[in-house]
This record gives structure tokens, C-alpha cells and sequence, in this order.
């Protein structure tokens, strides 16, 4: 799969994946009000019939949650953001984001967190090609009784292509660590690559 | 832009409720949808805070939702199906809707005006559609739920989700170390009534049985049809002498009154086998049907309409004899 981009055009969409890092975690800090501390984040072009198996052993064993969220902008971008977690971590960053556990239903929370994560990263990176995204209301694929892979599964397989970006959260108490997938179809990655090519072009 | 004129009509016709609020929380904005559905009218709450002219919505969570909406600058999403609505409004389906509020989808937006200053928009859509269909939904699983747990000619349980019960109960019986008692009753000469009343006398038979034996149960036993004309009772924290009261008075319902049919009185009985839980292990569910089983023989055996209680010496069948 790496073929489908040129080496030139990976370095690129990673400069800009870290970059978008960057602006997420600027604004999750001013807004959490705590250091937030990002790794740069490892991406990777995966066969989107490949995911469920990568996934297995890093979530069979616990408690994990699966959120989707669709997003559309310009220039026949388009794709379903998938940010993957482990429920004990989640519970942590609903502190710090004020939920209490009564206020909200747990499902409530999972969106929330998940559409906050996805949408501050991929509006960093909209920015930065001058693009700009609107977003469908996340949706919770699996949560505690269902099976990560098998809602994976389901999933994963309508796409192409699938850009797997390893998120790894630092803060200043405790660390939040996710995956998020781009699962992007294959019409949407040719006009990735243009895009790429046009910002090869100006510099 | 020259289709600038578009925006104002197509938002005041829009079918969901468009809101705007300030960095204060001020109401900037309200379309034609939210201001009929609410009965308020724009120029009276312009500027004033949104928690002051909506007064029942959570606001703790609201602040909460456009803070974020406002500090991150990127969209918040809030789903009827984790909280039906934000703002209360009528909906248009009264009638035929069970709900009484609009069930919302609801998308906050960042917004900036040419000066720079920051907004949130609030969409409302009504979703009350997708509520009432997830309602009959709930609804209908529910009643399949039920219809696959029940004998369609008896109601009482089909063999497969007493079978379930009557393991979860021993299980349950095991683990509080409390006495569990089954009763396995057959109605008896079943084959030749069939033969002289037809199979819809024999239905009646049934029918009537099961009514009969279900006003004497508690609300804790179970009760299920094991085959075509044998039936088991699960007694939950009940010992043998209990058990065998319950039994006595299932033979004496049945037998003390025929069954009517077409004008037609049908005398029938039943033979019941007794034997509490002693068993342990996984399949000590098993080892009790088989016991009861035993007993239900020996009842047969002795001359039918009568109860026997198993006894521990007894471990195998003898050629079974109806």
C-alpha cells in the first residue's frame, strides 16, 4: 500500500500530520488547561483488510471504545475519522474535560472526547492546505459490550485505504494514549495525492 | 456575492431550528423554526442570556459543550439517543408520537463575524421520526423476545428457555447453598385421548392443563413444557416436603375436575416425578432431570394420577411402559 504514495508525498503528508499535532495540542492544553505534551505521531498506509487484525491484540483484552466520525471538505476530500481507545483512560480525560459521572451518559462522553480529538487534529490539518472541513456527529461503533474487531471489521472493509496515524497524548499527570484511523476511499486518496502534489509544487 | 438575498429566506423557511449565541452566552439569533416552536419572538430575548429565556435546559452541560465549541474552534455534536433533547419544544407528530418533546440532533458550531468576535451556533434537527421508529423497535424486540421464550399452544415456557432457567437456577441454588426441588409431570394415556377426542381434544387437554397448574405456582417457579405432553416446574428455595405439596395439589387440580370439549367431559390425570437438587457439579441440572425422570416413571408404573417422590436407590430405568 505504501506504493500508492511517492516517497516525496509521504514525507509531506507526515510534515503535515505533525504540524496539525502541533495546533491539536496547543489548543487542547490552553483548553484543558494542563500541559499536553504530543509525540510525533507514527502514520502508516494500511489495506484496510489488514485493520481488524492489527487492532485485535492491542484491544481484545480490554475494555475498549470505537468512535466514527465522518468528514468532508474541499477538493473531494473526504473520509471517517475512527479514533480507537481503552475505556480506563477515557474515564481520566473525562475528569479533566469536567464530567462527572452522573451528569452524562458514558456514551455521551466517548463522543465527546473522540469528536474533540478528531476535529482539533483534522482542522489543523485543513488549515495548513487551505481547506476547511465540516463533520458528521460522532457515532459510537463498539463500547464496552461489543467486540473492537468485529465493529472494526464491519467497518473497515467499505474503504480503500486506510492511513493509520498512532496518537499518543502526554499529560502532565497521566498519559491518554489512542489510535486514530483515517479510512479514506479510493477516489478521496487520488485527490490527496493532488493535493500533496500542489504543495510539493510551491516550495 | 449576488445570491447574498438566498440566506435570509432560506433560514427563516429552514426546517430546523437555527440559534446563535455570543462569547457571554447572549442570544444573538433565533429562526422562524425555534421562534414558533418556542413562542418566543426574537426581539424580545435579543441579548438577553440564553439560560434566562430557556430556562429548563442543562445548562451546566450546555456551558460546558460551547466552551469547548469556543476554546477549540472545532464543532460539538449532541445525539437524541444520549439526550432526547437540549431545548423542550413541541414536535410535529403529537398524535401519533409517544414521545412528548421533539427528539433532537443537535450540531454546535464555531462562528466568526467580520470583526473577528466569536460565536456559537446551535442546529437543532428534529429527529422525533427516528425516536418513535427506534420506540416500535424496542417494542417490537421486546414481544419477540418474550414469543421466543413461550409455547405458542400452552404459553407456558418452551422446553429450550426452561432448560436455560432451570441451570441458572441450580447454579444459583448451588452457590447460596439453598434447596431446589423440579417437578417432571406427564398427562396420562395422552396418546389414547388423541386417538378418542381428536388432536384439537387433546390440545384442549393441554390448554386447560397448564392454566390449571399456573394459578398454583409462585411468581419464582418456573414452569415449561419439556416435550408434547410432559411438563416440568422448577421451585425455587423450596425442599422435598414442599414440593411434594405442590405436586399433590397439581395432580388434584387436574384430576378433580374433566376438561370440557364440544360439549364433551374429558377425565384425564397427570403422573408427577419429585426430586430435589443434590447433585453437584455442571451438570447437576442433568442429574436432576434425570431423577425427577425416575420418579415420573415409577408414577406411571404404579398405576398413574399420583406423585412419587425419588429415591436415591433408584438409578435406572425399567422398561418404560406408558
Amino acid at each position: 500500500m505504501s506504493t500508492v504514495f511517492s516517497e516525496e508525498q509521504r514525507d509531506c503528508l507526515q510534515e503535515l500530520i505533525n504540524v496539525a499535532m502541533g495546533l491539536a495540542s496547543d489548543k487542547l492544553a490552553r483548553f484543558l488547561n494542563t500541559f499536553v505534551h504530543l509525540q510525533v505521531p507514527a502514520i502508516e498506509l494500511v489495506n484496510s483488510a489488514q485493520i481488524p487484525a492489527q487492532f485485535e491484540a492491542r484491544y481484545s483484552n480490554t475494555e475498549a471504545a470505537l468512535v466514527s466520525q465522518g468528514f468532508l471538505g474541499n477538493d473531494g476530500l473526504r473520509g471517517e475519522a475512527i479514533v480507537l481507545y481503552q475505556l480506563d483512560n477515557a474515564h481520566r480525560i473525562a475528569a479533566l474535560l469536567g464530567y462527572d459521572t452522573d451528569s452524562a451518559s458514558e456514551l455521551e462522553m466517548l463522543t465527546d472526547i473522540s469528536s474533540i480529538l478528531t476535529t482539533t487534529f483534522l482542522n489543523g490539518l485543513a488549515d495548513q492546505i487551505d481547506n476547511s472541513l465540516s463533520y458528521s456527529a460522532p457515532r459510537v461503533l463498539s463500547s464496552r459490550q461489543n467486540n473492537v474487531s468485529e465493529a472494526l471489521q464491519e467497518t473497515a472493509f467499505h474503504w480503500e485505504l486506510a492511513l493509520k496515524v498512532d496518537i499518543s497524548y502526554q499529560l502532565v499527570d497521566h498519559s491518554f494514549n489512542c489510535d486514530m484511523l483515517l479510512l479514506i476511499p479510493g477516489e478521496a486518496v487520488l485527490n490527496i495525492q493532488k493535493i500533496l502534489e500542489r504543495i510539493l509544487e510551491e516550495y | 456575492m449576488s445570491e447574498d438575498w438566498l440566506t435570509g429566506p432560506v433560514l427563516e423557511q429552514l426546517n430546523s431550528g437555527v440559534l446563535v449565541v455570543d462569547e457571554q452566552l447572549q442570544l444573538v439569533y433565533l429562526n422562524s423554526f425555534l421562534q414558533r416552536h418556542s413562542s418566543v419572538q426574537l426581539s424580545d430575548v435579543k441579548g438577553k442570556s440564553l439560560f434566562q429565556v430557556f430556562t429548563d435546559v442543562p445548562e451546566a452541560w450546555l456551558r460546558r459543550k460551547f466552551a469547548s465549541v469556543l476554546e477549540l474552534q472545532s464543532p460539538s455534536f449532541s445525539s437524541w439517543e444520549q439526550r432526547q433533547y437540549i431545548i423542550k419544544l413541541p414536535h410535529l407528530r403529537p398524535v401519533t408520537s409517544s414521545s412528548q418533546y421533539m427528539a433532537q440532533n443537535c450540531t454546535m458550531l464555531p462562528l466568526k463575524d467580520p470583526a473577528g468576535r466569536r460565536y456559537v451556533c446551535l442546529l437543532i434537527e428534529d429527529a422525533t421520526d427516528a425516536f418513535v421508529y427506534q420506540q416500535h423497535l424496542q417494542t417490537t424486540l421486546q414481544k419477540l423476545e418474550l414469543s421466543n421464550r413461550i409455547d405458542g399452544l400452552t404459553q407456558a415456557l418452551n422446553r429450550r428457555y426452561w432448560e436455560e432457567q432451570l441451570k441458572l437456577e441450580v447454579q444459583r441454588a448451588q452457590r447460596y447453598q439453598q434447596p431446589l426441588s423440579l417437578l417432571l409431570f406427564d398427562l396420562d394415556k395422552f396418546k389414547q385421548l388423541n386417538d378418542q377426542y381428536g388432536h384439537l381434544g387433546g390440545d384442549c387437554v393441554l390448554i386447560e392443563l397448564t392454566a390449571r397448574v399456573r394459578v398454583l405456582l409462585r411468581d419464582t417457579d418456573w414452569f415449561g413444557r419439556y416435550g408434547g405432553e410432559e411438563f416440568g416446574i422448577v421451585l425455587t428455595n423450596t425442599a422435598l416436603a414442599g414440593a411434594l405439596e405442590v405436586a399433590e395439589r397439581v395432580c388434584l387440580a387436574v384430576n378433580s375436575t374433566a376438561v370440557t370439549f364440544h360439549d364433551q367431559s374429558i377425565a384425564t390425570s397427570v403422573s408427577i416425578g419429585v426430586a430435589q437438587l443434590d447433585a453437584v457439579g455442571d451438570r447437576a441440572h442433568e442429574v436432576l432431570i434425570g431423577q425427577a425422570d425416575i420418579a415420573l416413571y415409577n408414577a406411571k408404573r404404579d398405576g398413574r394420577n399420583r406423585v412419587v417422590v425419588f429415591s436415591a436407590g433408584e438409578t435406572e430405568f425399567l422398561l418404560k411402559a406408558n
